[in-house]
């Protein structure tokens, strides 16, 4: 009888099977949101998803989920169900995702790169890191066009243009002066590529010994070259999890992303006891808690904001008073011509009848197998 | 002893196979024997005539038991396979129910090679499905029945 082979290594998890044809499947935690997905879609009760609060708060160091090798069939639906790919499944080393015959949800990030101003918001606000925005700016003197001058004879070297200087462009050799030579400075030094020909220095200098004329005022622009920023948008495939986050940031409309389910996200204020253990585990930033109004008072209840839920459900699992119910109402995934499979990815969907029981879809897909 | 039972069940498989109109030499290539042992045993020419009793009690034991002792006996698939199909006395219709998820525990249990997968459900070839049922109890969602059929009708 051929057997399942698991192996463990840090938090990850392996299990293949290898006799007519070799299948595999593996686990990667670090990737792995806790959404529940993978135990839910099981078709014979194999996988069992951590005590996700106490992980995500760092109180237990242990893998997010657990599969039962003796249970589990290889047959790949935790792969397809999982949002995130933490779960990868091969076919003699093809990945099922590049199988026609297995169905694949839909989500994508398709960033315009060309109409990246690289702001920058993207980078900030994904909660996955999965965008880095990388710039080159334009040199400083190529922006400003002037001249200064100073007449060495004239200036007393009081430094008083140095110390108001915003743009740290004066510098004068200091020096104590000795009978030898009785100066207290030996120079003073414009770097021109930091002047932006303000005038201030020419407006506190005493002597009159600063001459500044900014030629962007008198004569226009036009001497001036465009600002041309540089840089680069990057985006993460494997880390993005498709929140929205940088499509609803972007001032450029840079982002467009689809995602893998839709739902609606319902809490429950009165229930809600403020524990933020949602908030912990949410991998999309959707929850949060406002400011509090002064100090000693206690913030109102939980905050929400849907437009960047993919309708996980980490948050409802680890919700420790039903607080928040995740009502995913639909699924973005590719066809399939089986009906088993059809009515496994139906099981994510949220019915009455199961709500309350995160396990009970699989366990209604096993009954009416028999 | 177990070539020699062995040898009872290439005796009464190449008889069977010579019934059904194959050549000698395909003989001794499905059976991986030599042609003049193949000869021999059609001409009726047999080591032990208890080898043969034996084969035949085996050939008539339930599927599962004849399967897995044949299996044993020759460690080899191919050879198995022939074995088993030319000497099952039953024909069965094997139905694989829409709960299937093809997750290929039937592939890799069935000795037969009868089953593989298609749109990730299990297909059963009647022609070789040897009614062991060790797919039907393996199955994880309990979606395969295999029924015993009289003829090969409807198949």
């Amino acid at each position: 009888m051929v057997a399942n082979e698991k192996a463990t290594e840090n938090k990850n998890i392996s299990i293949k099977r290898e006799a007519a044809e070799k299948r595999e499947l593996c686990f990667e935690d670090e990737a792995c949101i806790g959404c529940g997905i993978c135990e839910q879609i099981c078709p014979v009760d194999a996988i069992e998803l951590g005590p996700m609060g106490a992980i995500v708060r760092g109180e237990l160091d242990a893998s997010k989920i657990n599969i039962d090798e003796s249970k589990c069939v290889l047959c790949g639906m935790c792969s397809v169900g999982c949002p995130v790919e933490a779960i990868d499944f091969t076919i003699d080393g093809k990945p099922i995702s590049e199988i026609e015959e297995y169905p694949r949800l839909i989500r994508s990030i398709s960033p315009e790169a060309e109409n990246c101003v690289y702001c920058g918001a993207c980078d900030i606000a994904c909660p996955q890191g999965a965008i880095r925005v990388m710039r080159e700016l334009p040199e400083r003197a190529k922006l400003v066009t002037g001249e200064i001058e100073v007449d060495k004879d004239a200036c007393i070297s009081c430094g008083m243009c140095e110390d108001m200087c915003p743009a740290d462009a004066i510098y004068l050799e200091e020096n104590i002066p000795t009978s030898s030579n009785p100066e207290i400075a030996t120079d003073i030094v414009i770097d021109k590529d930091k002047c932006v020909y303000c005038g201030i220095c020419k407006r506190i200098c005493p002597e009159d010994a600063i001459k500044v004329i900014c030629k962007a005022c008198p004569y226009g622009e036009y001497e001036i070259e465009e600002a041309e920023v540089k840089g680069d948008l990057v985006v993460d495939e494997d880390l993005c999890i498709n929140c929205g986050w940088c499509q609803e940031i972007c001032p450029k409309d840079v982002f467009e992303v689809e995602k893998p389910f839709e739902g609606e996200l319902i809490i429950n204020e009165d229930a809600c006891q403020g524990c933020e253990t949602c908030i912990d585990v949410c991998p999309c930033n959707v929850l949060s808690f406002p400011e509090s109004s002064e100090s000693g008072q206690i913030a109102s209840k939980i905050q929400k904001d849907e437009k960047y839920c993919i309708y996980c459900g980490a948050c409802q699992n680890v919700c420790a008073t039903n607080a928040i119910t995740v009502k995913r109402t639909g699924v973005n995934i590719t066809p399939t011509k089986s009906k088993a499979w059809k009515k496994a990815v139906d099981s994510l969907k949220f019915s009455d009848e199961k709500a309350g029981s995160s396990s009970s879809g699989a366990a209604k897909a096993k009954s009416e197998g028999k | 002893m177990p070539k020699h039972i062995v040898s009872g069940l290439n005796y009464l498989a190449a008889i069977n196979l010579r019934k059904e109109g194959y050549l000698q030499k395909e003989i001794a290539e499905a059976l991986g024997m030599d042609r003049s042992t193949v000869s021999h045993y059609i001409n009726g020419r047999n080591i032990s005539w208890d080898s043969i009793e034996i084969a035949e009690v085996l050939s008539k034991l339930c599927p599962e038991d004849f399967l897995k002792i044949t299996y044993t006996l020759t460690k080899d698939t191919t050879k198995t396979r022939i074995i088993i199909k030319t000497l099952k006395d039953f024909n069965f219709r094997p139905k694989v129910k829409d709960s299937c998820i093809g997750c290929g525990l039937c592939v890799d249990t069935c000795l037969m090679g009868a089953v593989e997968l298609n749109n990730l459900k299990a297909q059963i070839d009647s022609n070789w499905c040897c009614g062991c049922r060790m797919c039907e109890s393996r199955c994880p969602t309990n979606s395969i029945e295999i029924l015993e059929v009289e003829e090969t009708e409807g198949l």
